[in-house]
């Protein structure tokens, strides 16, 4: 526990601070985006039709047919904004915001943690004078991996407070339906999505990991674990990968919608529009246990390796 | 086993290249204990062996009795490896705090509510704490390496070119702390450059030369140990006085004199007067710590760098 302390006592520093920031600004910027993107007057629909003969049309089964394609687009931009609305509601927002971090956005972000805050340790040299106060290596890192998730996990929050707050008033702004889900609806889901990016950010903490004891450096421990994380999505994507790919257990696991589907006016992720949406996708368990190994497999390689590596510098 | 600190075999091989090579070694008790040796000698990889760093190809070693790296053993143990390495956006007292929090509970004692103040204050950074690393001179981190070191009150200190960077004031206090220490039972390990230091301070010296240890004793030994007579004759009578003197390994010095190992100044000249040469000038020299170290490592060929070797 005193390890872990140290450890958080260290994460208090500018990069850290300034990931979190840029998480908070990209986070509102999206919602802002998204909800300007659903807004009923930007989409050029208003609450009334025009005649056919107002619009041009020539009576007639045409018109008929021009009538029930613009009420069809009218309901597709009511339901795109009343489902917006709801991603901006302050309890929901948690689900939004977990969603970000769980994906692409947050695999970066611990990425750039991972390298300032393990990989950094090489390359400042101060990796000597930390194994000379506690040489117990195993435990140095599980004190690493866990200050790390503990980072990622703060980003959560990073994100969901801001979109809580400017939310309502993106809303107002955008003319979004008014109607919210009630709070304990959205809290529930906020809870769920926000509990199963737990372990989605616990397996990019030990990509992170694994690539600070592998590359021992700042800048190698950024690379490979972005690398590692675009590497996956590439993988995903080819057809017929199927079950198999870290990346499906992620999405498969959070329950992020597939292909086409995961592309709405406000995104809730950045992850299943990259992976292919042919064939059957792995299910939730599945997802689950895939990330666990993971997990497993890659703390496991971390510790290996870092048990048995002379510490220079 | 008596040593606080023990090699025995301790080999270090880089990718073929041999770093430190069958390295025995044993270091008693309460004694300030210099390790010198020209660059790349394994100074550095002795050390890191010693902490745990690095894993030793073949040998073993034993700190506070416990093989290494056993952490029971180096928790008795303070260290500062080359140039000590700090977190730049805390303060210097974070910075030990975080130290403090990264190992066992530091020692407690009555009348000392606060073992980082103490330890500020013991290396001159009292005032400066508050201040971030990153705005410290290379001096002030020296001393906050050294800070880090002192924090568990340990019994084995192993310190590499500690006076790096410091000026003179600094220096003479670091040699005054670190009889002090000594005197107090602590052990220090300590590689440096400075051979004047090392001989102020040192009681011991051991010198490595190519991963080989090549001496070790009393400083005060090692220092006068090869003492040298020097004859100077005129420059035509040089190579007879080279023959006349070869039981003593006459070598030249010069074009016009001739040196000879050993201290008996009338022996040599005596041989030389037989022989028909007769000296200008006999003079019995002996040499310093310096020159003794020169003499003893001239012949070096770096087969690995240490700041290099472990990466």
């Amino acid at each position: 526990m005193r390890l872990l302390l140290a450890e958080l006592a260290k994460l208090r520093r500018p990069m850290t601070f300034g990931v979190a920031g840029a998480a908070a600004l990209f986070c509102v910027l999206l919602a802002a985006g998204g909800a300007r993107n659903a807004s009923p007057a930007a989409q050029g629909a208003p609450g009334h039709l025009p005649s056919c003969a107002a619009a041009g049309v020539p009576a007639g089964p045409r018109c008929a047919r021009w009538q029930a394609d613009a009420r069809a687009r009218q309901r597709q931009v009511a339901a795109d904004a009343a489902q917006v609305a709801a991603q901006l509601a302050p309890g929901a927002a948690g689900a939004e915001a977990a969603g970000l971090i769980a994906s692409l956005p947050g695999a970066l972000a611990i990425a750039l943690l991972a390298g300032a805050h393990i990989g950094g340790e090489w390359s400042g040299r101060t990796i000597k004078s930390l194994l000379t106060q506690h040489g117990r290596r195993g435990q140095v890192l599980a004190a690493k991996l866990v200050s790390l998730w503990l980072a990622g996990v703060s980003l959560i929050a990073a994100c969901w407070a801001p979109l809580a707050l400017a939310g309502p008033a993106l809303a107002r702004a955008n003319h979004l339906p008014a109607g919210r889900p009630a709070v304990l609806h959205g809290l529930s889901l906020s809870g769920t999505q926000a509990a199963r990016a737990l372990l989605v950010l616990a397996a990019f903490a030990v990509i992170g990991l694994l690539a600070a004891v592998l590359t021992r450096s700042a800048t190698g421990t950024i690379a490979a674990t972005a690398g590692t994380v675009i590497a996956m999505l590439a993988v995903a994507a080819l057809p017929g990968a199927g079950a198999w790919t870290p990346a499906t257990w992620v999405q498969a696991w959070m329950g992020f919608p597939a292909g086409l589907g995961s592309v709405t006016a406000l995104p809730a992720n950045f992850w299943s529009r990259f992976i292919s949406a042919g064939g059957s996708p792995p299910g939730q368990g599945f997802g689950l246990a895939g990330l666990l190994a993971l997990v497993a497999a890659g703390l496991t390689a971390a510790v290996l390796i870092f048990r048995r590596a002379d510490v220079g510098g | 086993m008596t040593g606080v600190l023990r090699c025995a075999g301790l080999t270090k091989r880089y990718r073929g290249v041999t770093a430190l090579d069958g390295l025995d070694l044993e270091v008693a008790p309460g004694q300030v204990f210099g390790f010198l040796g020209p660059n790349g000698a394994g100074k550095t990889t002795t050390m890191r062996i010693l902490l745990g760093l690095v894993r030793p190809s073949a040998g073993r070693a034993w700190v506070n009795g416990r093989q290494v790296p056993d952490p029971g053993g180096l928790a008795g143990v303070g260290a500062m490896i080359e140039e000590p390495a700090f977190y730049p956006w805390l303060t210097g007292r974070r910075n030990l705090e975080i130290l403090a929090l990264s190992g066992p509970p530091l020692p407690a004692r009555p009348g000392v509510p606060d073992r980082v103040t103490e330890v500020l204050g013991q290396v001159g950074l009292g005032a400066a704490a508050g201040r971030k690393v990153k705005g410290y001179s290379q001096g002030m981190r020296q001393r906050l390496g050294l800070a880090g070191a002192l924090l568990r009150e340990p019994s084995l200190l192993l310190l590499d070119e500690p006076a790096n960077g410091m000026d003179p004031a600094g220096i003479a206090e670091f040699r005054t702390l670190l009889r002090a220490l000594a005197g107090g039972g602590t052990t220090v390990f300590l590689s440096s450059h400075l051979l004047a230091e090392v001989e102020q301070v040192c009681d011991q010296v051991a010198v490595l030369r190519a991963g080989r240890l090549v001496e070790q004793g009393p400083v005060s030994g090692l220092a006068t140990a090869r003492p040298a007579v020097r004859a100077v004759v005129d420059p035509g009578d040089q190579r007879a006085a080279l023959a006349l003197l070869a039981p003593w390994a006459a070598r030249p010095d010069g074009l016009d004199a001739v040196l000879a190992d050993g201290a008996d100044g009338q022996a040599v000249t005596r041989a030389l007067g037989q022989g028909g040469v007769w000296p200008h000038q006999v003079t019995v020299r002996r040499p310093g710590l310096e020159e003794t170290f020169l003499t003893m490592t001239e012949t070096a060929s770096p087969e690995v760098s240490d700041a290099t070797a472990a990466r």
